[in-house]
């Protein structure tokens, strides 16, 4: 029987190139007018592949929220004032082994959806429910639209949880 | 052309068009740029003003880039469009509706230049083009997209082949092998076809089995017997067949 961890390992650790160039792009963009956030954009694209790029592995749900993260500062850094986030605290999260991008890959999908069907601002919200995350997107500015929501498991659920 | 090129830059992501906006308008070759946000204000752009090009983002909301670029199409003389784009995969489609050139963000100020002086030959073409034959005897051909899709050896899908890296085509049944400055390439269309298409670009049929990128040749050395040998650039040896040899020295005045 194949290990699920081993299972999902190729599609978790795929990166985006549409992603990645985006990225870089608007990190050139702030070169002349603001180095600073132009040398944060190139830092956190760094985390985030290596994150990805080390290859399956056994991680926390705390790393993966913590790229998460990373992940949606770098999706602001692309669209500034268009995305609002909230996020859990890491001590609401289940203790659990997942993979890296088994939380990222597919909220960045959803985001991904959202942001292209529209302009205006999106909200992600990520929220712990057990041995799951709970992720819903809606539109603040637009209150009558329907949001959506989508359960995200966190794998292989472990007794106890993580401080 | 009597000036610099207007550029219209259309992309959702208002970093990314910082960033062009940004480069096209440090280039020597660009008069005026314009941006927008989304297809929609970038009709609103063209149905107030000329604009020589595009520069086109593919995945936007509402209206994607491909869908703004066929309806380009249907304009009586559509600007150019050359796609900027983080989607490398997007390559085979965007060539599919004839737009001028293809760039991967972020883009190279080098690369960059190269598309604006495609755009500039294109509007030259155009331009020679409406003064007709009693104009001012500029060169009426409209550049076009000129690359071709070859099977990809590799993991399948197609890769672009520029016409200007390839040195020749050499028949293969109703198949044609093309040397290029990358390798070598099977295309599903026969020479005769390849003889039509891209004799404007340079090519000659020098031979049955062959279709040559004359500025990729450098000796033409004749044979005793009448016909005649092509040298390449890289050395390659092309027979020219006897009944091709003087139409070749006429083209190539020699």
């Amino acid at each position: 029987m194949q290990d699920p961890i081993q299972g999902r390992a190729e599609s978790g650790s795929s990166v985006s190139v549409h992603f990645v160039n985006n990225v870089l792009a608007a990190a050139a963009s702030y070169i002349e007018e603001d180095p600073e956030t132009a040398r944060d954009v190139l830092a956190e694209l760094g985390a985030f592949l290596s994150h990805r790029l080390r290859g399956p592995r056994d991680i926390s749900p705390t790393e993966e929220l913590e790229h998460v993260g990373v992940y949606l500062r770098l999706e602001q850094a692309r669209f500034p004032g268009r995305i609002e986030v909230e996020l859990p605290a890491a001590r609401d999260l289940p203790s659990a082994r997942i993979l890296p991008g088994d939380v990222q890959a597919p909220l960045s999908q959803a985001l991904g959806r959202w942001l292209a069907q529209k302009p205006g601002t999106v909200r992600v919200a990520l929220r712990a429910r057990d041995d799951a995350l709970d992720l819903q997107l809606d539109r603040p500015d637009e209150p009558g639209e329907a949001g959506e929501r989508l359960r995200i498991p966190l794998g292989v659920a472990t007794a106890g949880s993580v401080t | 052309m009597s000036s610099g090129l207007a550029i219209l830059a259309v992309d959702d992501e208002p970093r990314a068009l910082t960033d062009i906006k940004r480069l096209l308008e440090t280039s020597a070759s660009v008069e005026r740029v314009a941006t927008a946000t989304s297809a929609k204000e970038a009709l609103v752009y063209l149905s107030g003003g000329r604009y020589d090009a595009l520069f086109l983002d593919v995945a936007m909301p509402e209206i994607e880039g491909m869908a703004l670029a066929r309806l380009l199409r249907r304009f009586a003389d559509p600007p150019a469009v050359v796609f900027l784009t983080g989607h490398p995969d997007a390559a085979v489609e965007a060539f599919e509706v004839q737009a001028l050139d293809f760039l991967v963000k972020p883009v190279t100020r080098e690369r960059l230049e190269s598309a604006l002086t495609r755009v500039e030959q294109h509007v030259r073409g155009a331009e020679a083009a409406k003064a007709g034959p009693t104009g001012d005897g500029a060169e009426a051909t409209v550049t076009g997209p000129d690359v071709v899709a070859v099977d990809n050896p590799k993991g399948g899908g197609k890769r672009l082949v520029r016409l200007e890296t390839i040195s020749f085509a050499q028949a293969n049944g109703d198949y044609a092998r093309i040397v290029c400055d990358d390798g070598r390439f099977l295309l599903r269309t026969p020479l005769s076809q390849l003889e039509k298409d891209w004799g404007a670009s340079g090519f000659a049929r020098v031979h049955r089995a062959y279709l040559v990128n004359l500025k990729h040749a450098v000796e033409l050395r004749a044979q005793l017997n009448g016909t005649a040998v092509l040298i390449m650039r890289d050395d390659t040896e092309i027979p020219v067949a006897r009944r091709n040899v003087a139409a070749l020295r006429r083209r190539l005045h020699a």
